[in-house]
């Protein structure tokens, strides 16, 4: 066991015991209380059965209140001043009084205490047990690259090739490379947005602009892959986001989307943007294989890879949607998706805020690590 | 379910890395198999419900369909085709996992290209030995009142009850019914049947023995077919041993 959780389960025992300890206190001091007042009573009766034997005896009454002042005498008859009985009274209930309020403030100080070290507990724990998840997961998405990679080395050491195969295995490896890199960076990324260290920017883009950077960068494979894409964007339409970010949202958006038209035989992918109801929409159509409509919010989540139509190919590291949601979330804005089912297409909705520009959403560079790369983005389809 | 003669050599790769799945079919076909090779789970049992193969060479994280299933699903069709898992996951709880889903051997990625091709060459022997072994004459083993139909992978107890065989109960009953009379070891049935280090222990084998003398003794607590030899292994009396 780490000494710090070794620490946190000693403090919470002591807390405990601490708190048990004080619940103890409390009753011996209620019992302690009651006890000294019966004591008390006692005492008085014997004065007052020392006054009657007086009074009996043929001592004057004024005699007897010299001798025992506590005492009264009516008609030769020793009672127990009430001023007595309600002292004793009033002191016990105060003395009661003390220890509730003491041990009350101590018992909730302590269970405070305990509410706090075992959420401290619990939050490590649930910690502990996502990060063995993801990197039981981001070595599973190594290890097909890897072995691809291996395996294209094995093959080259091991049987005589023709140039053409030669240079087709090692296309593959740097494929696989590629892909590898590309997840490093995907995994980076991922994990500074997780913790909000990513230092964005606020300011006016023309997203007809930005549209058309992504699908030019994306234009070659589009082609090769039969892709018609293409934008109906409201001319001067605006968004406030970092011009960094929304390339690599709209660059993993229009990749996907790729992913998802490649293994159908190829297909159109139509951004639309739009302003709507005092925000700004832009959509991503596309004439894919789709995803069943339960699948929706999964598709958002890390390492989620769908594959509703059983795609020829898939390199996506399960983080590209992720990464939108994320970075739309730290724009002020929103994602989703739809689709009316596998082999059906699907479509993501983007919609910011329309809002005055702001110089920062980072207002401490120093706590940022940099900006976003303009890695290529996974395929999340396929 | 048979496997055409025409058929042995053929393996299904299912892989839905494309570069993988490349790699591994250039590579057995460099060595002379003849192969197919389709990317899901499901497109994997339609393939396999019209066609037959020697092997399979099954990824375990498939769209659709994932290999477990592909591999039970087999098996619940009274299909014995071997089935070689390749996977990234490695962890021995998953091995269990695949074995017990009916898997013959398990891989894990990365691999070397070498034991791929070995466990794929011991494999294909293993089910053309038992094969060729349950051809013709040996098709059929009769012994105390029991009949069992090696090609079918079917058999009729003593008391008229009809038995699915597994594949393994079966080749572990073929590799006895070679050498009647004789102690075969643990470690034999297990290189025989299994190959390499598949299980962990020989325990395995105990298992399997429990399992036949189930179906085919008439007390299993005092077998009269197959005989345990204390601290070496099992013979098996087709006559049976008063």
């Amino acid at each position: 066991m780490k000494a710090p959780r070794l620490f946190q389960l000693t403090a919470l025992a002591l807390v405990l015991v601490s708190a048990v300890e004080v619940g103890w206190w409390l009753l011996d001091q209620h019992r302690f209380a009651v006890d000294k007042v019966r004591e008390m009573h006692e005492v008085y009766a014997q004065q007052v059965g020392a006054a009657q034997a007086l009074l009996d005896a043929g001592t004057s009454a004024a005699r007897v209140h010299v001798l025992l002042p506590d005492v009264i005498v009516t008609n030769k008859q020793a009672t127990l001043s009430p001023d007595v009985d309600r002292q004793l009274l009033a002191e016990e209930h105060r003395h009661i009084a003390q220890y509730v309020w003491e041990g009350s403030f101590f018992i909730i100080a302590l269970a405070a205490c305990i509410a706090v070290i075992a959420r401290a507990l619990r939050a490590e724990a649930r910690v502990i047990q996502e990060q063995e998840s993801f990197l039981a997961l981001v070595s599973h998405q190594f290890k097909t690259p890897l072995a691809s990679l291996q395996l294209s080395l094995e093959t080259m050491a091991m049987r005589p090739l023709s140039p053409e195969h030669l240079r087709a295995l090692i296309d593959r490896m740097l494929a696989d490379l590629a892909r590898m890199v590309s997840m490093v960076t995907q995994i980076l990324e991922s994990m500074r947005l997780e913790r909000g260290r990513i230092d964005l920017r606020s300011e006016p883009v023309d997203l007809e602009g930005a549209v058309a950077r992504v699908a030019a960068g994306c234009a070659e494979r589009a082609a090769k892959d039969r892709i018609a894409v293409s934008a109906d964007i409201e001319p001067g339409l605006q968004v406030m986001a970092d011009p960094l970010a929304l390339d690599v949202i709209l660059r993993n958006l229009l990749e996907n989307a790729l992913a998802a038209v490649a293994p159908v035989g190829g297909g159109n992918i139509v951004f639309t943007g739009r302003r709507a109801r005092g925000e700004v929409e832009l959509s991503v159509r596309d004439s894919g294989i789709g995803f069943r409509p339960g699948d929706a919010a999964r598709l958002f989540q890390k390492f989620t890879r769908l594959h509703p139509g059983g795609g020829g190919s898939h390199f996506g590291t399960g983080l590209g949607l992720y990464i939108v949601k994320r970075l739309m979330q730290l724009a002020g804005g929103r994602v989703s998706a739809q689709s009316a089912g596998v082999g059906q297409g699907s479509t993501f909705v983007l919609t910011w805020p329309m809002g005055e520009p702001h110089p920062s959403a980072s207002p401490d560079p120093s706590e940022s690590i940099g900006p976003l790369s303009r890695q290529p983005a996974p395929r999340e389809h396929s | 379910m048979t496997v055409p003669a025409e058929h042995a050599r053929r393996i299904l790769v299912v892989e839905d890395d494309p570069h993988l799945a490349a790699g591994v079919v250039e590579n057995l076909r460099a060595e002379g198999y003849e192969v197919a090779a389709v990317a899901d789970g499901r497109r994997a049992l339609e393939w396999l419900q019209g066609g037959s193969c020697g092997l399979v060479v099954l990824d375990v994280m498939l769209p659709e369909v994932d290999g477990f299933t592909v591999c039970r699903t087999l098996r619940e069709r009274g299909d014995n085709t071997p089935v070689l898992f390749l996977t990234a996951r490695g962890d021995p709880a998953d091995r269990v996992r695949g074995l017990e889903a009916g898997g013959d051997d398990y891989l894990a990625k990365p691999f070397h290209l070498r034991e791929l091709l070995l466990r794929v060459r011991a494999i294909l022997r293993r089910w053309e030995w038992y094969q060729s072994a349950s051809a013709a004459d040996g098709a059929v083993l009769r012994f105390g009142g029991n009949e069992v139909d090696f090609r079918a992978f079917r058999a009729r107890s003593w008391n008229g009850g009809a038995q699915e065989l597994t594949e393994k109960e079966a080749m572990i009953l073929k590799v006895l019914a070679e050498r009647p009379g004789e102690i075969v070891s643990r470690e034999d049935l297990l290189e025989r049947v299994w190959g390499y280090d598949v299980f962990p222990s020989t325990r395995t084998v105990d298992n399997f023995i429990l399992r036949l003398r189930k179906r085919f003794e008439r007390d299993p607590a005092n077998p009269r077919h197959f005989l345990t030899v204390w601290g070496v292994g099992y013979r098996f009396m087709t006559e049976g041993e008063s």
